[in-house]
């Protein structure tokens, strides 16, 4: 992706996170620990004021939503932001459960989410799921509707 | 990157149902209109100050209220304007109505969702408290009020074929698990009611995903 910010500091191109996991089929066993590397595309570094890395799980689903926040982290020194963007990588245990979860009317999902903040305002945000166990999904209610 | 997002999200690759409340909830999808075009909501905000400041946005349930008046709300904040929300699920949470109003400073504007809740004399109250302080209403509800209407909310299958178009990650599977037919169908099954269209819609992809595909 090319150069994406003007003179005044306004990204105009969205920038793309590729997200390296350290099991390429991102399942996890609870309670180990999970590597991720990551590198931002798209923009110049120095466009970057913040960047928070976050670990969470959420439910999906019809209706009322929730989520927990495992693990987060907000970088704004510039010292450790030349560290953190546009490369980067952390480490985090995992913790027992939430299990991840294909259900019908509700999933459970983890993901790891880096968020870039920019001037003026601006931020992107950039999610990767990954499972936490290996549960089965549900197998849904055939034909119900047809 | 878009102005009016705020945020914006990107991932590798989409996972999941596109009709699940994270990505059809007010603030996901900007507001659009009974013909499926965006809302211009700076141009509402400009006749919401025409009308004084206070007004009500009205449409029966489903149709597209609270995700205007979030949209509002958020124009409202980028503007530097305070916009506190209030959700009424029964009638007691008049009191909440009153201590937000309270506690918001003057030129504020407080959003209250379902204001169809509140009895007539608990919002006779909250005008005058309201106004007392400088404190603009914009509410949603499912008839005419005592405030002027800022706008009325009207679906069409247009609109929600419009909804499912920005939906993430059909795009990938190319209209072959939700069809146009199922979005009519949904639209009828449901009076116009969009939010339940979308969760119908939600159970038929969950359906149509989970079973060798079939040609539709």
């Amino acid at each position: 992706m090319s150069g994406s910010v003007a003179g005044n500091g306004v990204v105009k191109v969205a920038p793309r996170v590729a997200m390296q996991f350290d099991q390429a089929d991102r399942v996890y066993e609870p309670r180990r620990e999970l590597g991720i590397r990551y590198h931002v595309e798209g923009i110049e570094p120095e466009v970057v004021r913040a960047i928070e890395r976050s670990m969470l799980w959420y439910t999906e689903g019809k209706g009322e939503e929730d989520l927990g926040v495992h693990f987060f982290e907000r970088i704004e020194d510039a010292a450790k932001l030349a560290q953190a963007s546009p490369t980067g990588s952390f480490m985090v245990a995992l913790p027992s459960s939430p299990l991840s979860y294909e259900g019908v009317v509700v999933k459970v999902r983890w993901c790891v989410r880096v968020r870039l903040f920019f001037g003026g305002g601006r931020d992107f945000v950039s999610e990767h799921v990954f499972d936490l166990g290996s549960v089965p999904p549900a197998r849904g209610p055939l034909g119900r509707l047809e | 990157m878009n102005a009016n997002a705020g945020v914006m999200a990107a991932a590798d690759m989409f996972v999941g149902n596109p009709f699940s409340t994270r990505h059809t909830r007010p603030g996901a999808i900007p507001p659009l209109d009974s013909a499926g075009r965006p809302v211009d909501v700076a141009a509402l905000c400009a006749q919401l100050a025409f009308k004084g400041g206070s007004a009500a946005i009205v449409g029966a349930h489903g149709s597209g209220k609270t995700t205007l008046l979030e949209a509002l709300a958020r124009e409202f904040e980028r503007a530097g304007i305070p916009a506190g929300r209030v959700r009424l699920r029964a009638r007691r949470d008049a009191v909440q109505v009153l201590r937000a109003i309270l506690c918001s400073p003057a030129g504020a504007v407080l959003c209250v969702d379902s204001w169809e809740r509140m009895v007539p004399v608990a919002a006779g109250l909250v005008r005058l408290v309201a106004r007392a302080v400088g404190c603009n209403l914009l509410v949603t509800t499912h008839r005419p009020t005592a405030l002027p209407t800022l706008v009325v909310c009207a679906t069409t299958p247009r609109l929600l074929a419009a909804i499912v178009d920005r939906l993430p990650g059909l795009e990938q599977r190319g209209g072959e698990v939700i069809a146009d037919v199922d979005i009519e169908a949904a639209f009828r099954n449901h009076a116009g009611n969009i939010r339940e269209s979308l969760y119908e819609l939600y159970d038929r992809f969950e359906d149509r995903t989970r079973r060798p595909p079939v040609r539709l």
